[in-house]
Order: structure tokens, then C-alpha cells, then sequence
């Protein structure tokens, strides 16, 4: 839960200020959403299309519907040609389930070929399926060892992680995002049934953000997670291109392997939060501890202003207004050095059930996008080592995963360079 | 459509197959459809039914014909190109189109029981009726259960019968052996368990003509008869074991016995069953039975027709209870009367006594018995489409 | 005269009949249904002769010549669960597991092999076991019983090639089967032979038009007996903890695929 700056105030001005100038263009000129906005009610459409091929993998700075969720799975592949044939067959499914289409109809007599969740015409709804790499799936090859991205490791314990087995780590994770928790499923029990040889489940997380009407100016303000806080007023702005080279993806000079660019680096946790605790927390502290105005999100020390009014610490060096200790200010410090530790925020918020002691088992299904993993979720998460919010939440799963550069034409396919460099004869 | 009164509330499946019977008898007119627009020649061929049309009506008007295939002859006696149809509600069954005046077409449709309308030229006509009645056909295709219903049932006949024909193959083996033994009284005990075993078989058994006689040949079918050279298998050994009192002379008889038995298990092993056969083998050997062989009896010698009949019962029975569970699905009603008709035979049986002579009228008794089971169990098969 | 012989002499092997008159292609099911039959009523007497012997070791207190029969005695069982779990109650007393019952292994209904599993392997105790082992043998018999008086329903014999490799994809790749004995090798053997033997018998029905269908399907087994022999023991197999995690992986995957492609089957036989 991390929080580095460079706010969205600029680029949102400017569009309140365009719509003022010209009260009649605000249904067109309505700007591309933010990463982090929460979906717009009625905007969202089954025909929405999140173009799937490009050089860089959907799913990480298009804007975040209202549905997401991450699926591990282990990886049966023992040559380039069995991963050659995975990376095919998962292309070519997702290929079809973002653009959508009609389902195959077969012989009443035989299982059908589609779960049917969509009806008899599989429509896009938005949807985005991302697919990332282990480690493991490098370390267990050793033809494929020498080709794994510098900075991805399995991810290892935090002080305050207790962390289950189970909801760890995986040779493969796809992020499916949709407008609806229907066509996340759908896409998910359709590549388990098309690849059942291939990819064997190990465990998801579903989650989801609340959608919310437009404020006047046709613009979102960021959701709230479960702890009743707006999460993503400080993120990158998604929508600049420059700041997504620098601080999302990975470029040639990166000092990654060669097949690894265009690709990103992805951190995913599932962090529990104590929400009944919460909830009997004093509201005076509880914004103590985020450093924020819980209802507004204006930041504590501009109690008047909206969220994505940034603080001014030089202002606050003791912390008087906005503690030290508080998440947004240990997240990002905004001082000269945690510019190199940008991250690109896109949770979703997760409710499970009840846990064996009769408490809601609701937290936050974080994933965040960075093009060095080391300086990005890494470094902000051991600045938050120890923070108050710890009392509150706790990270039982996730894992570290390189997301693989895109897919630019149907003749390409999904990892063609990690394939092709994996079957050049290595010498040393 | 209406449908005509059901005498029982179809069952879903009934009903799901009537739907599908519906559409495949639409599918069987449209394959068919054979016409031919003629001018004048207003002789329907045999069995054709002639609709002429004329003054803005049909004649006749109303139509009643039986389910099935059925060839129109229409005649255009109007002055306008005309078209005739046959309508299920909205639905078009079968049509002709542009008839000029004075020329006549044939028209054949397959056609399920119900009520339809067919039209008589202009649009505005009234239109008349055709009522197609229920046919034995009809309702045989409309209660028969799919053909997997039967991949079940056959498959359990064809273990009883490998079950059965193994026992009988045994008890020859029992037989030979009490026989080499030079054993009387063991042989004819082996004897009867023997014959029993086949008695079970026989429904089925008695398809192969030759094995048939082999194992089974009566002397009174023989030029010779006990004398003839080829009197052979149980009847010869029944012959000289109950009349001649004497096991001497039957080892090479027994060891023939043995091979044929072999020979009838191989042959019912590679025996491709029917749906037809789980009743209408049994119906047949009943009728055998109720026909002669009761009266004139099963074992001349040793007498034991009770328990020879209560073997062949038995035989039956287990064949046509693999069917029972489709039957009474289809007909409660054949299913009830065929229980009913196989507790009567048994009972008729239990008063046969052993030595029961050709004229005793308990055996015409049983013998109309087996005659009225052998109905039922065709009754059955009817029931189920099996014919 | 004992089933079991009259069966074996029976000797129903499938004879393609030549210049047989024709008959509806369905119907082409009888024999290999009937074959089946024949099978599983061998295996139920292998059954019944397996319990008595482990029953019997149980109700001896020879805890370790009963530990010793657990796993191959399961077997029999285990290859013809598509026909065995037509028959719930039984299927529950003779084959539930700890976690089927309200309060788990405490529960007095939890009875059958698991049971004595338990107590076997946890408690190493027989004791009180006796009624445990008497109704075992019981329910055996009156299962084999049941079953030479069922008429096998085709689409559950034929769906019971993919059913069997649903069942150890979805509850006993875990290892949660034989928890405390993980002896699950065993099972997973008598799984795999159990579909493996129905896409066999009704093989020649469909050799022709499913040539590459049945290529993939007969690679997964292959690829399973691979994976199993590389665990081989004496006649049995080792410790379910044993297995790799790679290993794990693959069988999985070879299972789900098998789950997904035999799924078809009864379509392409014609059954619904």
C-alpha cells in the first residue's frame, strides 16, 4: 500500500478547466481515466474492448474496471517448444475472450465448449488478462535459468507477513480484469479448461472497487478500500506516457535480458485487514496512521483541499501534522531520493468469508507495477516496515512476477522473444 | 396442434420424444416429398387422397386420414395459380405451391396424430381441417424408448446368457463325468440339473437350428425314432438313463453332448442381440410351448416337466424383467398384465403334478397359460416399439 | 456354482461378429457394457476376499500384517468407483473420509477403511475396532451382492472413465485420501487402471474416427505410468509424501487433461 507522489492535480485542472471554457464538449472530451479511478456507474458497457494486442501487455496503465483478479498457476513445460506451445494457446485464448465472439456450438451430446457464463456470444466486457513469470518458473529450467529477469526473486518474507504457503508465489500469474466478476470467471475457467495439460491452478484471489458516479465534471475520484480510505489519490498518472517509460516499464537500457522489454515487473499481496478492529478505532487515529482525512482524503495538513492535493512535509518536519510513522508519509517521503521509488498502484479489494474466528476475512488484493522491482514495491514496503497500519493488516499471500512484453500482432504470440532467446545456443 | 386424448398422462420422456418424433416425421415429408404437377389426369393413384379445390373451398373440406405417410392429390378446379398447405398452427408441414387452374399435384407428408388446417386457395378462404388419427405405428413410435435405453438391458442379457450357457457347459461336465462313473443314480440327478440349465437357455438356444437338434432333438422326429442312428444329445440320454434304466453306451453320446454345449456358449457369445430379442424370444418359445409341447411334455422319459417348465419360466423371466423398468415407463398397463400373466403360468405350473398324463387337464390348463404369456410378452414388445 | 468361476469361464471377450445383420450402431455398446460387467465382478470378489483377509488382521490385532493389507485391499475398490458410488450408502460407510462426518475422526458414524486407517496409523491401536471391521466386510458383500443384480446404466459406465480422473483431480491429488497412510499411490493406480479399462473396452467403437482423440488420451495414461513407476515398491507403491512436487505438477496436469478429453466420451458414443 504504498504511496508515491506525482498527483494527477495538473492534468485534472486542466480538464476542469477545458470543461469551464466549453461547457458543451464535457461529454466528448471526457479524459481517459486515471489508473486508480474508481469505474464510472454507466459507463461501463459488455462491449468495451481493451485492445489486446500492442507492444506492451494490457491489464497495467489501462484503467482498472471494476473487477480484477490474480490466478497462479505451476507450469508444465520441460523445452522452449512446450513453453512455445503454452504462450501459443494462451495468446490465442486470450485473443478471443478480449475481443469476444460468438461461443462454438457442439453436439448437445458432448460437454459444451464454453462454460456459458456470457451467454451464447462471449462479449469483451472490458476485459484484460496479463500474464507474468515467476521465478520459479525459471529456476526449475535450467535452460531458461540464465534468461530471468535481474531483479525477480520469490518474494520473501516482510516482519509483519504471515504467510501462507498456499497463496504464494507460481510459475505463471494472469491478472483478468473486467467490467464484471462474470467475465473475469468466464476468461478463467476458459484457459483452465482449453490448457488443462499445461497450467495447473495453485491459487487466485478475487477482488473488486467500487464503482462510482462521475463528479460534475465527468471526472472519478479514487476508490476506497476496505478500511474506508480512498487508495490511489498519489499514484503516477497512468496516462503519461514518458512517466509510465520511466517508471513502469522496462526498457532496453535497463540492463534486463533483451526478450524482457516492454515488459514490468509485478508485486502482488494479499493483505488482510483487520476490519473489525478497525472499525473500533478512534477515527482521529486511524487518519493518524493513513495521514489522511479519511472522508476527503485531503492530506492532513491541507484539511480543506481534495486528495490529489499532495503534502507538504518541508512544512511538517516533525511530523506534528502528518506523523513520521503514518503510511502515506513512510510509503513516500517526497523528498529527492523516493522519486527512484515509484510505483504504479492497481488493487482491488477482496472479501473472502469469515475466518475460524468468526471475523469478515476482507483486505486488499494489492498489485503494483514497477520497471525495478528492488527500488520500487521492495523499497516502499521496507520503508513501511513497522508502521502502525501493521496492527491492522496483515500480508498472507502474493508473489513476484515479470509481466511479459505485449503481443503486437496476431502473428505474434505471447513470450516469442523468451522463447526464441531460450532455443539460441548460449555459449558460457 | 391438438393432440388426440391421451388415455394416460404421457410421461416426459414420451413427451420429449413426441417432440422429437415431430420433428423428425417434418424432416421424413420434406425428404420424401415426390410431386409432380400435371395437367388434368385427375385419377389419384391408389391410396392417394383426392382434394380438389374449387369455389373458394376444398372438397371435401374435412380430412381425416391415419399418422403416417400420406400422398394428397390436388386438383386446381379454381381459376387462380393456387397453392395448398397443410398448416400445424403458424407452422407450414408441407406445401405446393403454383398449381395453375386445371392442373393437379402430389403432395406426401409424414404425419403425427393431431389436428391440422389445410388451406384452399386464396389467403382468405376459410380453411379446411385435417384430422390425422392415432395408427398402431404412431403410438409404438411415440412410447419407444430411445435405442441407449436398451444398451443396458442387453448388455445384462448378455452376461446371464454367458452366466447360463457356463452353468450348462458344467453340468454336461457333471454329467459326463457320473456317466464315465458308470453312476445311475448320480448321472440322473446330473441329468436333470443338466436339462434345467438348458431349459433356461432355450429362448434363446433354439435360434441355432442345428445346435438345436444336436442338443435337444425329440425321437419323435426321427424316421427311426429311440432307433435312429442320429437320435442324440439329452433326449438320448434322458432316453437310456430314465427308460432303459442303464448308463452303458452314453460316454460317446455325453462327449458329443459336451462339444455342442461348448458350441452353443461360442455361438451365444458372438450373438449380437436386438431390443427385439429380450421378449420376442421368449414370446416364442411360449407360444412352442402353449402349442403342443405341454400337452405332449418335455421329458418323456424322466417325467420332470414341472421342473423343466419352471426352468424355461425362469429363463423368461429374467429376460424380460431387464425390460420391465422401460416397460412400465411406456405401459404401466402391459407391464402390470405382463406380471400378471407370468404369476398365472407359475401358478398353473405348481398344479402340474409329476406324473401328470398327456390328457390331464392340468397341462391344457398350463398350455393356455403359456399361450396367454407369450401374447403378453408380444403385447410387450409392442409396447416398447419392438416389432 | 461360485460367480467367480462360471464368470471367468464365460470368458466374454468381444468378438466382432462378420457378416452379422445390421443393427443399430448404439447397440454397439452391449458388448463392452457386458464386458464390464464381467470386470467389475471380478473385482468385487477380489474385494470381498481382500477385506475378509484385512478384516480379519484388524479383528486379530496384527496391526502391522493389517497395515500391510490396507492399501492393495482398497484397490478393488478404488478401480470400479464409477459403479461402487452408484450405491451412496454403502460408498459412505465403506469409503468416507474423516471430514464427511460433523466432528471428523471423533464422530461414531465415521466407519470403513478410513476408520481403521485412523486407527491403524494414528492411534496404532486395534482396539474397539471389531464392529468397524465386521461391517466393512458386511458392506462388501452386500455390495457385490447389489451389483450382480444391477443392470449397468451405459452412461455411467462410459462417463466413469473421466469420472474417476475428476474425482483424483478434485479431491485426491491433495493427498487427502489416505491422510494417514498416504498410501494414495495405490489408489491413484487402481484409478487410472479403472478409466484406463473402460476407454479400452469400448476402444474398437471408436478407433477409426477418434484416432487422434485416442492418441492424446492413451499419451496421458503413459505419461501417468511413467510418473507412478518411478514410485514403484514391492507390489505397491511408496509413500504419497515421497512424490515430488514436479511430479505432483505433472500428474496433475496429465489427470486434468484426461479429466477434460475422456469428458467427451460418452458424447462420441452417443450417449447423453
Amino acid at each position: 500500500m504504498g504511496e508515491p507522489g506525482h498527483s494527477r492535480r495538473a492534468l485534472l485542472k486542466g480538464v476542469g478547466g477545458l470543461v469551464a471554457a466549453c461547457p458543451f464538449a464535457a461529454s466528448v472530451a471526457r479524459a481517459e481515466p486515471h489508473v486508480t479511478d474508481a469505474p464510472l456507474a454507466n459507463h461501463a458497457s459488455q462491449d468495451d474492448r481493451t485492445p489486446f494486442y500492442g507492444a506492451r501487455q494490457a491489464g497495467v496503465v489501462t484503467p482498472r474496471p471494476a473487477h480484477g483478479m490474480v490466478a497462479s498457476f505451476a507450469v508444465v513445460a520441460d523445452d522452449a517448444d512446450a513453453l512455445e506451445a503454452l504462450f501459443r494457446r494462451l495468446t490465442e485464448r486470450i485473443a478471443f475472450l478480449t475481443a469476444g465472439g460468438p461461443v462454438p456450438v457442439l453436439d448437445p451430446k458432448l460437454p459444451p465448449a464454453d462454460s456459458g457464463l456470457l451467454g451464447p456470444v462471449a462479449r469483451p466486457d472490458g476485459l484484460t488478462v496479463t500474464v507474468a513469470l515467476g521465478a520459479s518458473l525459471f529456476d526449475d529450467r535450467p535452460w531458461l535459468r540464465p534468461l530471468k529477469p535481474k531483479r525477480l526473486t520469490r518474494m520473501t518474507r516482510f516482519p509483519n507477513d504471515a504467510l501462507n504457503a498456499d497463496l504464494c508465489h507460481g510459475d505463471l500469474t494472469l491478472q483478468i480484469c473486467a467490467n464484471s466478476q462474470d467475465a473475469t470467471i468466464h476468461a478463467l475457467r476458459d484457459i483452465i479448461k482449453s490448457i488443462p495439460d499445461q497450467l495447473i491452478l495453485s491459487w487466485k484471489q478475487e477482488g473488486a472497487v467500487p464503482v462510482v458516479a462521475p463528479g460534475p465534471d465527468g471526472t472519478a475520484e479514487s476508490a476506497r478500500n476496505f478500511l474506508g480510505f480512498r487508495d490511489g489519490s498519489a499514484n503516477p498518472d497512468s496516462r503519461d506516457e514518458a512517466l509510465m517509460d520511466r517508471v513502469v516499464w522496462v526498457g532496453a537500457g535497463d540492463g534486463e535480458p533483451d526478450w524482457a522489454t516492454g515488459g514490468s515487473y509485478q508485486a502482488v499481496r494479499i493483505i488482510r485487514n483487520f476490519v473489525e478492529r478497525w472499525d473500533r478505532t478512534p477515527l482521529g487515529e486511524q487518519e493518524r496512521i493513513m495521514g489522511r482525512s479519511k472522508m476527503t482524503g485531503a492530506p492532513l495538513d491541507k484539511l480543506s483541499a481534495s486528495e490529489f492535493v499532495g503534502p507538504d512535509y518541508a512544512q511538517d518536519r516533525d511530523g506534528r501534522l502528518t506523523p513520521l510513522d503514518s503510511h502515506i508519509r513512510l510509503a513516500n517521503p517526497r523528498d529527492a531520493k523516493s522519486d527512484a521509488n515509484l510505483i504504479l498502484r492497481r488493487p482491488f479489494n477482496y472479501s473472502n468469508g469469515v475466518t475460524r474466528s468468526g471475523q469478515l476475512d476482507q483486505g486488499l488484493l494489492f498489485i503494483c507495477y514497477q520497471a525495478d522491482l528492488d527500488a520500487g514495491f521492495i523499497s516502499v514496503q521496507r520503508r513501511l516496515d513497522g508502521e502502525p497500519l501493521e496492527e491492522y493488516v496483515k500480508p498472507v499471500g502474493g508473489g513476484y512476477f515479470y509481466v511479459l512484453p505485449g503481443v503486437e500482432t496476431p502473428s505474434d504470440h505471447l513470450g516469442r522473444a523468451l522463447v526464441a532467446a531460450a532455443r539460441e545456443p548460449r555459449d558460457g | 396442434m391438438t393432440p388426440p386424448a391421451s388415455r394416460r398422462a404421457p410421461s416426459r420422456r414420451a413427451l420429449r420424444l413426441g417432440v422429437a418424433g415431430a420433428a423428425l416425421l417434418a424432416l421424413a415429408g420434406a425428404a420424401l416429398f415426390a410431386y409432380a404437377v400435371k395437367r388434368g389426369g385427375p385419377k389419384p393413384e391408389d391410396g392417394a387422397i383426392a382434394v380438389a379445390v374449387r369455389d373458394g373451398r376444398c372438397e371435401p373440406n374435412d380430412l381425416t386420414v391415419p399418422a403416417g405417410r400420406a400422398v394428397f392429390h390436388i386438383r386446381n378446379q379454381s381459376d387462380r395459380t393456387l397453392e395448398w398447405e397443410i398448416l400445424d398452427g403458424v407452422m407450414v408441414v408441407e406445401e405446393r405451391e403454383n398449381i395453375p387452374p386445371g392442373f393437379s399435384a402430389r403432395l406426401t407428408a409424414r404425419l403425427k396424430p393431431g389436428t391440422y388446417q389445410i388451406t384452399c386457395g386464396l389467403l382468405s378462404n376459410p380453411r379446411g381441417t385435417l384430422t390425422v388419427t392415432p395408427s398402431a405405428a404412431s403410438e409404438a413410435a411415440r412410447a419407444r424408448p430411445p435405442i441407449t435405453a436398451f444398451i443396458g438391458p442387453l448388455s445384462e442379457y448378455k452376461v446371464t446368457l454367458a452366466l447360463q450357457s457356463s452353468a450348462f457347459v458344467t453340468q454336461v461336465g457333471r454329467l459326463r463325468e457320473a456317466i464315465a462313473a458308470g453312476d445311475l443314480d448320480a448321472a440322473k440327478a446330473r441329468f436333470a440339473e443338466a436339462r434345467a440349465a438348458y431349459r433356461r437357455l432355450e429362448p434363446m438356444a433354439a435360434r441355432f437350428g442345428h445346435l438345436k437338434n444336436a442338443l435337444d432333438g425329440a425321437a419323435d422326429y426321427l424316421a427311426e425314432r429311440e432307433a435312429d442312428a442320429a437320435f442324440r444329445g439329452l433326449p438320448r440320454i434322458e432316453y437310456g438313463l430314465f427308460a432303459k434304466g442303464a448308463v452303458e453306451g452314453l460316454a460317446p453320446v455325453a462327449a458329443a453332448l459336451a462339444e455342442d454345449a461348448a458350441a452353443l456358449k461360442a455361438r451365444l457369445r458372438e450373438l449380437k442381440l436386438a431390443p427385439e430379442d429380450l421378449f420376442g424370444a421368449s414370446a416364442r418359445q411360449a407360444r412352442l410351448l402353449a402349442d403342443g409341447a405341454v400337452v405332449h411334455g418335455l421329458a418323456p422319459y424322466a417325467k420332470n416337466d414341472a421342473a423343466e417348465l419352471g426352468a424355461e419360466l425362469d429363463g423368461m423371466a429374467k429376460a424380460a424383467g431387464l425390460l420391465s423398468p422401460l416397460l412400465k415407463e411406456a405401459s404401466p398397463e402391459a407391464a402390470t398384465a405382463l406380471d400378471l400373466r407370468f404369476a398365472e403360468t407359475r401358478a398353473a405350473l405348481a398344479g402340474l403334478s409329476p406324473g401328470a398324463g398327456r390328457d390331464d387337464p392340468a397341462r391344457t390348463a398350463l398350455a393356455q397359460r403359456f399361450g396367454a404369456l407369450s401374447d403378453a410378452l408380444r403385447q410387450a414388445a409392442a409396447a416398447l416399439g419392438l416389432e | 456354482m461360485k460367480l467367480k468361476h462360471s464368470l471367468a469361464a464365460a470368458g466374454l471377450a468381444l468378438v466382432l461378429a462378420s457378416g452379422a445383420f445390421a443393427r443399430d450402431a448404439a447397440l454397439d455398446l452391449v458388448e463392452p457394457l457386458a464386458e464390464y460387467k464381467v470386470y467389475v465382478t471380478e473385482k468385487t470378489e477380489k474385494l470381498e476376499t481382500d477385506v475378509a483377509a484385512f478384516t480379519a488382521a484388524v479383528k486379530a490385532g496384527e496391526i502391522d500384517k493389517a497395515k500391510a493389507l490396507f492399501a492393495p485391499s482398497r484397490m478393488s475398490y478404488e478401480a470400479i468407483e464409477p459403479i461402487a458410488e452408484l450405491f451412496g450408502d454403502l460408498d459412505a460407510s465403506i469409503d468416507s473420509r474423516a471430514d464427511d462426518h460433523e466432528g471428523g475422526e471423533a464422530n461414531p458414524d465415521f466407519i470403513g477403511f478410513h476408520r481403521i486407517e485412523y486407527a491403524l496409523w494414528v492411534k496404532s491401536s486395534t482396539e474397539g475396532l471389531a464392529p468397524v471391521a465386521d461391517k466393512l466386510l458386511a458392506d462388501v458383500k452386500e455390495l457385490r451382492t447389489r451389483i450382480a443384480g444391477l443392470t449397468f446404466p451405459p452412461e455411467k459406465v462410459v462417463g466413469g472413465a473421466a469420472a474417476l480422473m475428476e474425482e483424483v483431480a478434485a479431491t485426491k491429488i491433495s493427498g487427502e485420501e489416505d491422510r494417514y497412510s498416504h498410501t494414495d499411490l495405490w489408489d491413484f493406480r487402481a484409478n487410472f487402471d479403472g478409466s484406463r479399462k473402460i476407454v479400452e473396452l469400448v476402444r474398437p467403437l471408436i478407433a477409426k474416427k477418434e484416432a487422434t482423440f485416442l492418441k492424446t488420451v492413451d499419451a496421458n495414461f503413459e505419461r501417468i505410468d511413467t510418473i507412478l513407476s518411478k514410485y514403484k515398491q514391492g507390489e505397491g507403491y511408496v509413500s504419497y509424501e515421497k512424490l515430488t512436487d514436479g511430479d505432483r505438477k505433472a500428474l496433475s496436469a496429465a489427470v486434468n487433461t484426461l479429466a477434460e478429453d475422456l469428458s467427451k466420451l460418452r458424447g462420441k458414443l452417443g450417449l447423453d
